[in-house]
């Protein structure tokens, strides 16, 4: 037999046997070319141009989704070569040269990779089109896209997968010189090196991992408490955080498991359940070779899934956060620009309006915090501080009910909101002009109702309107806003043609004279604004955690495809003395769910503590962005975990 | 009576061009209490009748019954559970799981049928004292030795207290001094608790042991041998006897 004819017969036999190595690589290509093609495509690029969004991001996530393909076609490459030692030992057994078998399986590789980035190219090159899409989409630019293929992303493409492929011959070439004729005879030697007693330290060991992920979390959840994080060692602090958290996952994968099942399992004194046989006992037994693949691929889903979170919840927030800073659709000051009003309705436009009276007391926030927080410096001295009249804010929120001397604070959310909590039921002494005025602060509430440019990110204190008239007698000196007009359009439809009249209100002019003057954006340009910005981000984000997902989902399944070739041997023995495929599989969903659920579990319960100590700085919702990430997230975990369970049915039942 | 009866067993492997008659048309018949060996050259079809009355594989024609319940018409999980209450086996290789020690390996048939733990418990005590493995009751498959272990897979095979027990070979990878502990063993247990065993070897000792010995040849049943009251040494030499007429690669243990 040629050579060639060796290669030909080994890669169709191997085709079928490692199929999914092959789709593996056809995968690979396709995310790699898709997104290169995307980033290098005309109309994508004049869109990005047109919205103002910086493509520097796409970079950066390009070389990003380059080392996760290198990691994983690796990985699948080694994974899959392990499987072959037999076959290379074999072929030296039956006197070929370690150079020939060398040159063998090159060979074949070469074909596979050839095959495989021309098949991914051409899913690139249609999925890029869809990936488009869904970023204009995401970006609210109407606009079609053409498909044109990019010689760059080609360029890009081969050039990857060629060093690839150099690496992996180079792997492979280090393989055969190590697979030596004597492991093909020491096949049992492996479960002798697996099963192993517990010694103190492993237990010790096993404490630790829990009690590091523990005290992780807790440092999580006080990391921006101001004592802490303001004595300068955030970042510090968020060090100690995550390497906590690392190693613990690590200890917990390596020891804590075994020490928890054993637990389990000793305590049954040898009466062991089907369960307890066929998941236990064997994940138990696997856990130190397969530690490690498990805190990877806990840490990559913890990441993924967070960072997935977070841009999420920018995005998501991008519709509170204008309105945060721009109440009403559009916000007059001072009466300034009513002509804009005059304009409406003469278009015809419906709308509704509310007006507020505006003026400012000097309020100590000092006297509002908790006192180990009021203990930071920042907090001394008096600021100025926005006050309306009750009444005014009845025109939200109708019920809100204020004694004399009583008073509320509201807009406040957010950063500070988070960072230094203010109490309510507390006398304070707020000064307007030189007259000092006693008031309860009844509550804390978290309305918006002025633009940002007055409230300057402060809370408003709302007081009754016998106060406010008083406060505002007291100013001798005029505050720099005293009314606020805001507008609200009654149809939506006619939202395109008010923002053209709004056009040119958009910068409120301080001075006549000096012409100074700030932006007053309507809501809708900030919420456009928040979205461009944003969108890229998220689909860049969006695309990568979908990329980490596919490659740690298929890792797993094909760890799990070569544990169920393991076990083959087990379930023959126990179909043997009478245990039902049915019997064995309800152990099998066991271990399944523990090899999928527990690395996606402590995935997510990372993301959860990393979202939730810092969500606040990315945008104004939490729950629902972060609710929808993970069940997207989870439900295509489950699709890999339905997969392997598939082939373990099929290794059960032709296991007699 | 007879607890296990196969009449015209015939199996044919491959499809109809390749087809290969590996059993032609055996009957058997085992009385309660009987040590039946089954004896006869490589590709006799010893591990194939095994098989087809064990139930783990089907014969292409004839009928197995067991305590006078017919296997052929048993669904896959009725085969497995009748496997589990009424059958033993003992395997050339063991078969124990490497995750389990010496203990839960025996237990393991309960780990689906429901026996209170004390009586498990009290017939695990009588079973490991009588196979002399008490010691290493808490340690793993790959810290005791091979006869050890096969001692374990005859523990498990006798837990259930089952009607047949089978073994396929069970000295096969043993020495000559733990395999003739084993099978003192085995025969212990077939005269003081009178468990059937049914056991395919071609160790002719081994055969000794047995209270009957069936010869097999190309599929077929070739001569069968009694021990009656004859010593073990007398047995011994009617096998060798026996086996020296029927020719062939008789001696290759």
């Amino acid at each position: 037999m040629t050579l060639s004819r060796l290669i030909f017969r080994s890669m169709r036999k191997n085709l079928k046997q490692y199929y999914l190595y092959f789709f593996a690589l056809i995968f690979s290509v396709t995310l790699c070319f898709s997104f290169t093609t995307l980033q290098y495509n005309p109309s994508v690029i004049e869109a990005l141009e047109q919205s103002g969004t910086a493509s520097t991001g796409f970079k950066v996530a390009s070389y990003i989704l380059y080392v996760i393909i290198t990691l994983f076609v690796l990985y699948a490459s080694q994974l899959f070569m392990k499987r072959r030692s037999k076959e290379i030992g074999l072929y030296q057994l039956i006197g070929m040269t370690k150079g020939l078998v060398v040159r063998l399986i090159a060979l074949e590789n070469i074909v596979l990779f050839v095959l495989a980035v021309c098949i991914g190219m051409i899913f690139g090159f249609f999925s890029s089109r869809l990936f488009a899409m869904i970023l204009m989409k995401m970006l609210e630019i109407d606009m079609v896209i053409n498909l044109s293929f990019s010689k760059e992303a080609f360029n890009q493409s081969v050039l990857i997968f060629a060093i690839l492929l150099v690496v992996i011959i180079l792997q492979l070439v280090w393989m055969v010189r190590r697979v030596s004729l004597l492991s093909l005879f020491s096949a049992t030697k492996q479960a002798d090196e697996r099963v192993k007693r517990f010694s103190i330290f492993e237990s010790i060991m096993g404490l630790l991992g829990l009690l590091l992920i523990a005290f992780g979390y807790y440092f999580s959840t006080i990391l921006f408490d101001v004592k802490i994080s303001f004595l300068n060692n955030l970042f510090l602090n968020m060090i100690i955080i995550l390497a906590s958290t690392m190693l613990g996952t690590f200890l917990f994968f390596r020891y804590s498991v075994s020490l928890i099942m054993n637990a389990i399992r000793t305590r049954k004194k040898g009466h062991l359940k089907v369960s307890d046989v066929l998941a236990i006992t064997p994940i138990m037994h696997r856990m130190k070779g397969n530690s490690k693949s498990l805190t990877l691929i806990t840490l990559l889903t913890g990441l993924a899934v967070g960072i997935m979170s977070l841009s999420y919840i920018s995005y998501y927030s991008s519709g509170t956060n204008a309105r945060q800073a721009s109440p009403y659709d559009y916000i007059l000051l001072n009466n300034k620009g009513t002509e804009f009003l005059e304009q409406l309705e003469l278009e015809g436009i419906q709308y509704e309006q509310d007006t507020y009276s505006i003026s400012t007391v000097m309020l100590n926030i000092k006297d509002l915090v908790s006192e180990h927080i009021g203990e930071v410096a920042i907090f001394e001295g008096e600021s100025e501080t926005t006050v309306v009249p009750l009444s005014d804010l009845h025109k939200i929120e109708p019920d809100v009910q204020l004694a004399d001397g009583e008073a509320a604070l509201t807009s406040y959310v957010n950063v500070l909101a988070e960072i230094m909590q203010l109490n309510a039921g507390k006398e304070i002494t707020v000064k307007a002009g030189e007259t000092e005025i006693p008031l309860y602060i009844t509550e804390i509430r978290e309305d918006f109702l002025l633009s940002e440019h007055v409230a300057q990110g402060s809370p408003i204190l709302v007081v009754t309107d016998e106060m406010f008239k008083e406060i505002q007698s007291n100013n001798v000196e005029e505050t720099a806003f005293t009314s606020q007009i805001g507008i609200n359009l009654t149809d939506k439809k006619d939202r395109e043609r008010a923002e053209e009249i709004y056009k040119p209100y958009e910068r409120y002019i301080v001075n006549e004279e000096t012409g100074a003057s700030f932006p007053l954006p309507s809501y809708e340009e900030l919420r456009k604004r928040n979205i461009t910005g944003l969108g890229l981000t998220i689909f860049v984000t969006a695309f990568l955690g979908f990329a980490f997902l596919l490659t740690t989902g298929s890792i797993l399944y094909f760890k799990q495809m070569a544990e169920a070739e393991d076990e083959r041997e087990s379930y023959r023995i126990l179909r043997k003395i009478g245990f039902s495929t049915n019997e064995l599989l309800k152990g099998i969903y066991a271990k399944q769910a523990f090899n999928f659920g527990v690395p996606l579990v402590i995935g997510l319960l990372h993301s959860y503590f990393a979202v939730k100590s810092g969500w606040w700085l990315f945008g104004t919702e939490m729950v629902a962005p972060l609710i929808i990430t993970m069940s997207l997230y989870v439900i295509m975990y489950a699709v890999f975990a339905v997969l392997s369970i598939q082939y373990y049915k099929k290794v059960v039942r032709e296991s007699l | 009576m007879s607890v296990l009866v196969g009449r015209k067993i015939r199996k044919i492997y491959g499809k109809k061009s390749t087809a290969q008659e590996v059993l032609k048309g055996i009957d058997i018949e085992v009385s309660k209490g009987e040590f039946v060996g089954i004896m006869g050259p490589s590709g006799s079809g010893k591990t194939t009748l095994l098989n087809v009355l064990c139930s783990i594989d089907h014969p292409t024609e004839g009928v197995v019954e067991i305590n006078g319940q017919s296997l052929s018409g048993m669904k896959e999980k009725e085969l497995a559970k009748f496997r589990r209450e009424q059958l033993g086996f003992i395997f050339q290789d063991y078969n124990l799981l490497d995750t389990l020690t010496v203990k839960e390996n025996i237990l393991l048939p309960f780990s689906i049928s429901k026996l209170p733990k004390a009586a498990a418990e009290s017939r695990l005590k009588e079973l490991v004292e009588l196979l002399g493995i008490t010691d290493i009751l808490n340690k793993y498959p790959n810290e005791v030795s091979g006869g050890q272990k096969q001692r374990t897979s005859a523990a498990r095979a006798l837990i259930t207290n089952p009607t047949l027990v089978f073994a396929d070979e069970p000295t096969g990878a043993l020495d000559s001094k733990s395999a003739t502990a084993l099978l003192t063993n085995l025969e212990k247990i077939n005269q003081h608790k009178s468990a059937t065993i049914m056991m395919v070897t071609h160790d002719s000792v081994a055969a000794s042991f047995c209270s009957r010995v069936l010869f097999l040849k190309d599929g077929a049943i070739y001569t069968e041998v009694y021990r009656g009251d004859k010593t073990r040494q007398q047995f011994f030499q009617q096998i060798m006897n026996t086996q020296s007429v029927l020719g062939g690669d008789g001696y290759d243990a």
